[in-house]
């Protein structure tokens, strides 16, 4: 495949708000260290739904970010993406007066919407009559909301995009965003994902999908080994600045690391979890190792997809044994959002930030909750404490329902 | 270097028409595709018109049982869709496996799932009298009809397609940027072959609200063929609509190699955004403007070379205002001799879906270089003074034409495309 690499494409900033933590801060002290946080669900009742705990951000007033007249046309997700924006921004040092607007924009991905909002909104007009409906459904639960709102916000007017496909959203997002950069359609984009599955229809609707460890262990997220009965859930976003290598340079930024491949193929098996053949998974990894000009030995380690469903984790061990053969055992391979949940689309982007940090840290967080390991997969799995590291380079997988393999890869800047 | 691509092939639904020679016909007569709303009871909503597709039926169109279950309606639609545009090229169960994974799929919706979520809740919840929770009813929850990103997934599932796979949802610009991007992707040498376009279908009691309540929509409900009427004077709002297009986009050495049939070249895409409200654009167009601008610079194409415009002409009194001065803007005098037209005064808004058919009709122009007319002019808008080809259709000479539309959160895209030859033609 023909490369048409005319710019570097380099993170520069990072904010996130998720389970683990509100700021990226709060947020490696949880990751690094494997301290869960899921929770049984405060926001409604659980009774009666099959889905009773998750990653809930507990203490989140979003009137200490936000100006209320927005809070009123907003869902919660886009209000996390405004926050975790507003963190990404500043610590990029980004001077957007600076900028030529034109040339900065926002790629977001988000599966879900608004839907909280938008849910609500249903039980007004079906209780109360169509004009009981709030006039701002249609902008708070799109979700193009997302970039909608931080252009608004921040004056972007450059190329901006919605990535929507379940839970690699966000992972494309980075991917889109990366390669608008190297085209040259913008020089900053802010990049990531968000999403909030925790409400009762969309809980409903996902445990049908099975997808999702249901009940109240907390700790039943636990991907490749015996136990694993699905994922837990989280909600939260993610975002990072992406700005062209050249022009973080000349304005002197700190370069968290470099986006070097992104690489999509797909398993077209059907509607339904991710397959348990990892041969398409196989070839974007591959894909993304030759675009990426990566060797294994530089690789600190392989951010899993993680299902934690029997199946489809015997296809993402698979995908690594196609790939890394006799090698793979030597390739560390971490699911850190074990601790924090699965926030669908954001998850790759919190798995990007968690990989930067990782590498600036040079530690790997680890997996928790898998006691019970099963050694047939054959992979390094790097659990309960972080293992330190001298690798230079992170994988990051996804793979969606429906077949959808994301691969991106990130590497340090010398 | 990037490679050039062009596009071979085209699967359309639309109001007014099933099928892309239906679909012509229909809008080169001036044939609108608005009713009176059947699908539900609309008499609580003030607007109570919308295109709907009729008499779509899916087994014909090659949707299977089993996906007419677990598939909603705009999935349905894609599918349907993107058989015809593979049918169309030439292509259908022609590809190797190796060639398959060299095929991808990008889709863009404004509103998928909506109208299945609105079901779904209302039975969970038995019409609002209680929170959700599980009921016995089997037809309770089907999560496949609410997955947003089933159109792209669901066709590669179809089709057995392996290469990137991936959805758009910057509302009604997401077809469109369903194309541009799938475009990019072939250049770049990501997938020799793409299949793009866009779906919606919400004309639902939620999906026609969320408008109604901005008052965002047409209440001409006693003259519903009328009522979508851009450019016009007495424009009162858009007219809700669902449909479907999908394009198969080839890289142009292969298609021209297997002798297939080219439409036209896809020579830019460009995307910019308002960063202004959410709703609306600014009145004087600037960004718009811009965006114009950077599709024919990047294109190669200058101002004069412009033969055609396909316009977002939604039918609401601010953005024709806005469309209008970005024209005057960048074209100046040049402005009063480019005929343009707006499709969606034919089959009115399909929201996601309505990006993708206005590129399959701007196709269409340049193989037939006949222009299809915007229909309803008959008071101009003082602001709104140029050549909308209006009533009825008009030869032209076509070579090199620009479609562009814009959503809710300030998304503007746009496409030039060409005549196959045009790009090699003695200059």
């Amino acid at each position: 495949m023909t490369r048409y690499r005319e710019r570097r494409v380099v993170i520069t900033g990072i904010g996130v708000i998720a389970s683990g933590g509100i700021g990226q801060q709060a947020f490696w002290e949880t990751i690094s260290n494997g301290l869960s946080s899921i929770v049984p669900i405060q926001r409604f009742p659980t009774e009666d739904l099959p889905i009773r705990v998750a990653g809930e951000i507990s203490g989140f007033v979003a009137t200490n970010y936000i100006e209320r007249k927005l809070i009123n046309r907003t869902d919660r997700t886009t209000q996390f993406t405004l926050i975790a924006t507003q963190e990404a921004v500043q610590d990029a040092q980004l001077v957007l007066e600076e900028e030529a607007m034109e040339r900065v924009g926002a790629v977001i991905g988000c599966a879900l919407g608004g839907n909280e909002y938008v849910l609500q909104q249903f039980r007004a007009m079906y209780t109360r009559g169509p004009r009981a409906m709030s006039a701002y459904t249609a902008i708070a639960g799109l979700q193009v909301a997302n970039v909608g709102q931080v252009s608004i916000r921040h004056g972007a007017l450059g190329y901006s995009k919605t990535a929507i496909h379940d839970i690699v959203g966000g992972l494309d997002a980075l991917g889109m965003a990366y390669r608008a950069i190297q085209r040259g359609e913008a020089e900053v984009l802010i990049a990531g994902g968000c999403d909030g599955p925790i409400e009762p229809t969309v809980l409903l609707s996902i445990a049908h999908s099975d997808q999702c460890a249901l009940g109240d262990d907390v700790r039943a997220y636990r991907p490749f080994d015996r136990r694993a009965s699905g994922m837990l859930l989280a909600e939260g976003a993610g975002l990072c600045i992406l700005e062209d290598y050249d022009h973080a340079r000349r304005r002197g930024a700190r370069i968290y690391g470099e986006i070097v491949a992104h690489s999509q193929t797909n398993d077209a098996h059907g509607m339904t979890i991710p397959s348990a053949s990892g041969k398409q998974y196989a070839r974007a990894i591959q894909l993304a190792l030759e675009e990426g000009e990566l060797l294994p030995q530089e690789i600190a380690y392989f951010s899993a997809d993680g299902r934690a469903l029997p199946t489809s984790d015997a296809g993402e061990a698979e995908a690594l044994h196609m790939v890394f053969g006799s090698q793979c055992g030597r390739i560390p391979v971490s699911v850190p959002r074990t601790t924090t949940g699965h926030a669908y689309a954001a998850a790759g982007p919190l798995d990007a930030i968690t990989a930067l940090l990782a590498l600036q840290q040079q530690l790997i967080p680890p997996t928790i909750n898998c006691e019970q390991l099963d050694p047939a997969y054959g992979l390094n799995l790097v659990r309960d404490q972080a293992r330190p590291t001298s690798g230079s380079a992170v994988l990051l997988g996804g793979r969606s329902t429906g077949g959808s393999n994301v691969v991106l890869a990130i590497r340090k800047v010398e | 270097m990037y490679r050039r691509v062009v596009i071979t092939g085209m699967g359309v639904i639309a109001p007014n028409g099933i099928g892309k020679e239906n679909f012509w016909d229909a809008c080169i007569s001036g044939r609108s595709g608005v009713r009176r709303i059947t699908r539900f009871d609309a008499s609580n909503l003030p607007s109570q018109i919308a295109g709907e597709v009729a008499d779509f039926d899916p087994l014909a169109l090659g949707v299977t049982e089993k996906e007419c279950v677990y598939l909603d309606r705009a999935t349905q639609f894609s599918i349907a869709s993107a058989n015809m545009a593979l049918e169309d090229a030439g292509l259908m169960d022609r590809l190797s496996e190796e060639e398959r994974e060299r095929t991808g799929v990008f889709m863009g919706s404004a509103m998928a799932g909506v109208d299945e979520l609105e079901r779904t809740w209302l039975r969970l919840t038995e019409s609002g009298n209680h929170p959700p929770r599980e009921t016995k009813e089997r037809e309770a929850l089907i999560p496949t009809r609410m997955m947003t990103h089933t159109y792209a997934a669901m066709i590669a599932v179809h089709h057995q397609l392996y290469g990137p796979c991936n959805s758009l949802a910057t509302a009604c610009a997401a077809g469109g940027d369903a194309i541009g991007e799938a475009f990019w992707a072939i250049q770049e040498g990501r997938a020799d072959r793409m299949l793009a376009g866009g779906a919606d279908s919400a004309i639902s009691p939620v999906g026609m609200n969320v408008f109604a309540i901005l008052g965002a929509l047409s209440t001409r409900n006693e003259e519903p063929q009328r009522a979508s009427r851009p450019y016009d004077a007495l424009r009162d709002g858009f007219v809700m609509a669902e449909g479907a297009a999908v394009l198969l986009l080839e890289e142009r050495e292969q298609a021209l190699a297997r002798n297939a049939h080219i439409y036209a070249e896809i020579l830019g895409f460009s995307s910019n955004i308002n960063a202004h409200h959410m709703t609306a654009p600014p009145p004087d167009g600037t960004p718009l403007q811009r965006l114009l601008l950077q599709a024919l610079r990047k294109s190669g194409v200058k101002d004069e070379q412009l033969d055609y415009i396909n316009s977002h002409g939604s039918s609401t009194p601010p953005n024709e205002v806005a469309e209008t001065a970005a024209y005057k803007a960048i074209f100046g005098e040049l402005a009063y001799r480019i005929p343009i037209s707006a499709t969606k005064s034919l089959i009115g808004h399909a929201q996601g879906a309505s990006s993708a058919l206005e590129a399959a009709i701007t196709a269409l122009t340049l193989e037939r270089q006949v222009i299809h007319p915007t229909i309803n002019q008959e008071q101009p808008d003082p602001r709104c003074d140029l050549d909308y080809v209006p009533n009825v259709a008009r030869r032209a000479t076509v070579n090199v034409a620009l479609t562009h539309s814009s959503g809710f959160g300030g998304v503007n895209s746009a496409l030039v495309l060409a005549r196959p030859d045009w790009l090699d033609r003695e200059k």
